[in-house]
């Protein structure tokens, strides 16, 4: 599988449970708009991700999932339950694609029905009248009716660009826009007031508004007098962005996309920017030149009035108010001398000295009909003033031609890796030819942006490099002709404004726009979470191996030690020996610990399905129940956790299925409607502990009674002696079903002897309570980790046994005397109790009789077995000893009296007694 | 008609990257090693390498180090790494790549890059 696949297919999984999650989320709090946006974020991410691959149903599916969710966290859509099922549907079939995808690396054909199905019940949804709650836009034309797709602000049909501060514009700015929007294209004025609160939320408007597509000019103000520095806020955003742009309104929403509220367009008709501007003092033009202007535009000479402006114009200051209106005219009779009626105003304004009227006539020659604005009513004057204040300079970009933001990228980003390249100061063999590589990338840049004169400097500088072996040369070449500002930062070729010294510089959030600026995954693509590696799960088994191999050879250092003094006599290096085990065994054991910590997980891995699946299970159960999980982040090793799950799914599916009543019987017995299901996790002592309980109805033991009677299980006399916890235990015993019907969801053939299986395989165990009526208790009890195995290790006819520990409850001595025949089997009585004694010996089969120590006295070691104790007789006992257990492989597998073999230090093997069998 | 050749073991990836250059009216080769690029590079020139860093036989470092030890003109080279780090930047630039992206490259920021490398005007 290609590497791309392998990570979109593991990416998709965390998005996936990331969408199911926020879902369930989202039905305890429909109103959570972050948790709206964030599931927008991860439906629009995995769809955006899913268009790498030939995958076209699931991108199909993600893409109506994602107008769904859009339309959603905009309000046009209520949030509801139908909803969530079939945004559910849709991810899981997402899901079943991406196993396919992982399995087969492609997608069969078969899948484009079910995709088709589930885009129409996607899109159903989007339709209005899905919606009922929204309420009717106040003014109910037809326009207006919000579209299902639309986004940002639609222009509402009142036409007033007067209210916009366009005369802050440069001349020059707005000359470059007018020939723009003559060749065609849209000029739209944004205003962005981004939420106060936008840094925690992630976003960077700064850097969001630089990034606006075909700016061609920006401002940023502050909005209300900035106060002592001691009272700002410096996390609160106090700015207003005001750009104007030539993008078209759908490059515009998809940059704003996730800040559409905060954002408003109004599209600015070109004549709104033909504005004289300057100094009145040089007085109207002569009233001969007037006359002249006016006589040649009916005649129609226009190559006659471009020359007479032309002449004034250089006779007049360029700062005059006349000299501006003079270049308008200009540009109009070179973009558009067709357009009589803008030409008449302009050469009326030259006599009048007042700014021409584009009332509605000029607005209707310019097919702005449906101009517009929903701005706030912010006065130009206040603005104007505020800007001098607070020094916003403006800045242009007439230079250079624009280019597209992506271009700009690019050109940034090369620019600055030839930097880095040509910055390095070490010399290998190849210096000569990677010189040569950075000026070739060098000139592609010069070559792209078309300043193909500089590419003269640009050889003259590399020869120089070249001669010298040095990148300096070029390094300095580069800094004259792509300044710092322009390549500073990827992206920051846009035209923009100077800003103020604002809270936005100082925000560590990471930049929210586009992501254009980020090479490979965007920004916005991270899924915010602790910072985690991935590693293949047979690497840290490998680790583990070599970790319990080490203790092993660690183990042998105390035997040499022995046998340095024993054998060869020489005690100081047997001394020397110890003290450095002393080392080497703290070492390992912190080493060891700390693996073993690499393969601790919480349990919300395996609790994270259940909200789905007790939601899912209840509706189709026709219950209510609410879920409570406690405890997620209780850890234990991946192994136990992995283990979990199966006997945990059989747990609560039983206690939907069998034990939480339906709402009408839960009122009848006056308990809520809603059931409650508690999925609760806690650490005891080495143990991890799981309780789940049920207020349901609990576990009838006659049910139970007659029920295993009837299967045989349990014959008369035990029928009438039995307790009622006993009986309750029997739903453990193999093949006990008490439903009398098999459903759909549990009682598959199996019971809770599954679940006990799978619990004691990981050296588990599992106890239930059951209250009548009130409900049941299921507690599972695991260990923490697997990986080693703390046993004791017991001597019996010269041979060495390991017990794990976990089944020993104590040790002691029994004077011969004390061990009674009851029935042919032994016993003795230790405080009080009757404990059964089995001979080890007997049990494997070896012929030598118990040993006895120099009192008479006989070593019992006394395991639990269930709720019972019995005691082993051995000949001694001898130390505890962490051990990694090896399971009995080959032919030996088949010996079920041995848990498994571990090596001991001295290169000997011990058998660990797998005791629950042998007795 | 620009020529790339595509450096990279993994036929997915050299396939992604192919569809993304060809659709771009740009002539694409493909070599599945450091040994092979370098064969191919030494018989026909190429105006552009996308160079992937590991590979069997000779990695994308080893490559552009023999690639730029070669008295030959230099076209750029854009090396194209699975995972985000710094070093493996540095080392990137100093075997001689000229541009370092991290995988995977969105088409049109690729071919921007490209065409920005290559001295194409953007359409």
């Amino acid at each position: 599988m290609s590497p791309l696949l392998e990570q979109f297919l593991s990416e998709a999984r965390d998005f996936l449970q990331g969408i199911g999650e926020k879902l369930m989320q989202l039905e305890a709090a429909p109103a959570d708009a972050d948790l709206m946006n964030e599931l927008f974020r991860l439906v629009h991410t995995l769809k955006g991700n899913s268009g790498l691959f030939d995958a076209p149903e699931m991108t199909r599916v993600l893409h109506a999932g994602e107008d769904l969710m859009d339309a959603v966290r905009n309000g046009r859509v209520a949030y509801s339950r139908p909803l969530a099922d079939r945004l559910l549907d849709a991810m899981d079939f997402v899901g079943m694609l991406c196993d396919e995808l992982e399995s087969d690396g492609q997608l069969g054909a078969a899948h484009a029905g079910d995709s088709v199905r589930l885009v129409d019940a996607l899109r159903h949804l989007l339709q209005p009248d899905d919606a009922p709650a929204e309420a009717p836009a106040p003014e109910s034309t037809p326009e207006s009716a919000p579209a299902p797709t639309a986004s940002l602000a639609e222009p509402t049909p009142v036409a007033d660009t007067a209210s916009l501060p366009l005369a802050s514009i440069p001349e020059a700015v707005r000359m470059q826009a007018y020939r723009r929007a003559c060749a065609g294209e849209p000029l739209s004025w944004l205003a962005y007031r981004p939420h106060e609160q936008c840094f925690y939320q992630g976003d960077d408007p700064f850097f969001l508004a630089r990034q606006t597509p075909e700016l061609l000019w920006s401002r940023i103000e502050a909005r209300e007098p900035w106060p002592p520095l001691a009272e700002l806020d410096a996390y609160s955003c106090m700015l207003d962005f005001q750009l104007l742009t030539a993008a078209p309104r759908a490059a515009l929403e998809e940059q704003y996309r996730y800040v559409m509220d905060q954002v408003q367009t109004t599209e600015v008709p070109r004549l709104a920017l033909v504005m004289p501007q300057g100094d009145p003092n040089g007085g109207p033009v002569y009233d001969d030149f007037a006359a002249d202007a006016r006589r040649l535009l009916q005649t129609g000479d226009l190559e006659g009035l471009a020359r007479n402006a032309s002449t004034l114009l250089e006779l007049s200051s360029p700062d005059l108010w006349i000299a501006s209106a003079l270049r308008w005219l200009q540009l109009v009779l070179e973009t558009e001398p067709e357009n009589k009626a803008i030409l008449d105003a302009l050469v009326d304004c030259l006599g009048s000295l007042a700014a021409p009227q584009w009332g509605t006539a000029g607005a209707a020659e310019t097919h702005t009909a449906s101009a517009s604005t929903s701005i706030r009513q912010d006065p130009a004057p206040r603005n104007e003033r505020g800007q001098e204040a607070e020094g916003v300079a403006d800045a242009s970009d007439e230079a250079t031609p624009a280019l597209s933001p992506l271009a700009a990228d690019a050109l940034a980003a090369v620019v600055a890796a030839q930097g880095e390249v040509l910055a390095l100061t070490d010399e290998p063999r190849w210096l000569p030819g990677r010189l040569k590589a950075a000026a070739a990338a060098l000139s592609g840049c010069l070559r792209a942006t078309g300043a193909t004169a500089k590419l003269q400097d640009l050889e003259a500088a590399t020869a120089a490099a070249l001669a010298r072996n040095s990148g300096a040369p070029l390094l300095t070449w580069i800094a004259a002709v792509f300044p710092a500002e322009l390549v500073g930062e990827p992206g920051a070729a846009a035209p923009v404004t100077a800003a103020p010294p604002s809270p936005a510089h100082s925000a560590p959030q990471p930049p929210e726009a586009e992501g254009e600026i980020k090479f490979g995954r965007r920004a916005e693509d991270a899924i915010s979470g602790p910072k985690s590696l991935k590693v293949d799960q047979a690497k840290i088994d490998r680790l583990m191996n070599l970790i319990g191999e080490m203790v092993v050879a660690k183990n042998a250092l105390p035997y040499l030690a022995g046998r340095a003094e024993a054998v060869f006599g020489v005690r100081e290096l047997a001394r020397e020996i110890k003290g450095h085990y002393g080392v080497i065994n703290r070492i390992a054991e912190e080493m060891q610990g700390a693996i073993m910590q690499i393969r601790m997980m919480p349990v919300s891995f395996v609790f994270q399905r259940f909200p789905r699946l007790v939601r899912d299970i209840s509706r189709k159960l026709g219950k209510e129940v609410e879920l409570i999980l406690e405890g997620e982040d209780t850890e234990a090793d991946k192994t136990i956790i992995e283990s979990l799950g199966d006997p945990l799914m059989h747990i609560v599916r039983n206690s939907l299925d069998h034990g939480i009543e339906s709402p009408e019987l839960r009122r009848a017995a006056g308990k809520p409607a809603t059931g409650t299901l508690r999925l609760r996790a806690m650490q005891e002592s080495d143990r991890v502990v799981i309780e789940i309980s049920d207020d349901g109805k609990g576990i009838d033991p006659d049910i139970i009674k007659r029920k295993a009677y009837a299967k045989g299980l349990i014959d008369e006399t035990l029928l009438e002696q039995i307790s009622d916890q006993e009986a309750v235990n029997l739903v453990f015993a193999a093949g006990f079903s008490t439903t009398e019907v098999i459903s759909d969801l549990s009682g598959r053939g199996v019971g809770m002897d599954v679940v006990r299986t799978a619990v004691e395989k990981v050296n588990g165990s599992v106890a239930l309570t059951s209250q009548q009526g009130r409900g049941t208790q299921i507690r599972l009890s695991l260990p923490l980790s697997m990986a080693v195995t703390n046993v004791m290790i017991v001597v019996s006819d010269g041979q060495r046994f390991g017990v794990p520990m976990d089944r020993v409850v104590e040790t002691v001595r029994v004077p011969r005397a004390a061990i009674r025949t009851i029935k042919h089997s032994l016993a003795t009585v230790l405080r009080g109790r009757i404990v059964p004694l089995k001979s080890i010996n007997d049990l494997l089969g070896l012929s030598a009789p118990p040993k006895a120590n120099a009192d008479d006295e006989l070593a019992v070691l006394v395991v639990r077995l269930g709720d019972e104790s019995l005691g082993l007789l051995v000949d001694d006992f001898s130390e505890t000893l962490d051990i990694i257990l090896k399971p009995m492989t080959g032919v030996l597998a088949g010996l079920p009296a041995y848990a498994g073999s571990a090596l001991m230090g001295d290169g000997s093997v011990l058998m660990v007694l797998n005791v629950k069998e042998i007795l | 008609m620009k020529r790339i050749l595509i450096v990279d073991d993994a036929a997915t990836v050299r396939l992604y990257h192919r569809e993304i250059l060809e659709t771009a009216d740009f002539m694409v080769d493909e070599a599945m090693n450091g040994i092979e690029a370098l064969e191919k590079a030494l018989q026909t020139g190429f105006d552009l390498f996308l160079v992937d860093i590991n590979m069997p036989k000779l990695d994308g470092y080893g490559f552009l180090r023999e690639l730029r030890g070669q008295d030959l003109p230099q076209a750029p080279a854009i090396m194209i790494s699975t995972e985000a780090q710094t070093n493996d930047e540095r080392r990137a630039y100093a075997a001689g790549a000229n541009l370092y992206l991290i995988k995977p490259v969105k088409p049109e920021r690729l071919l921007a890059q490209v065409r920005m490398l290559l001295g194409e005007l953007h359409p």
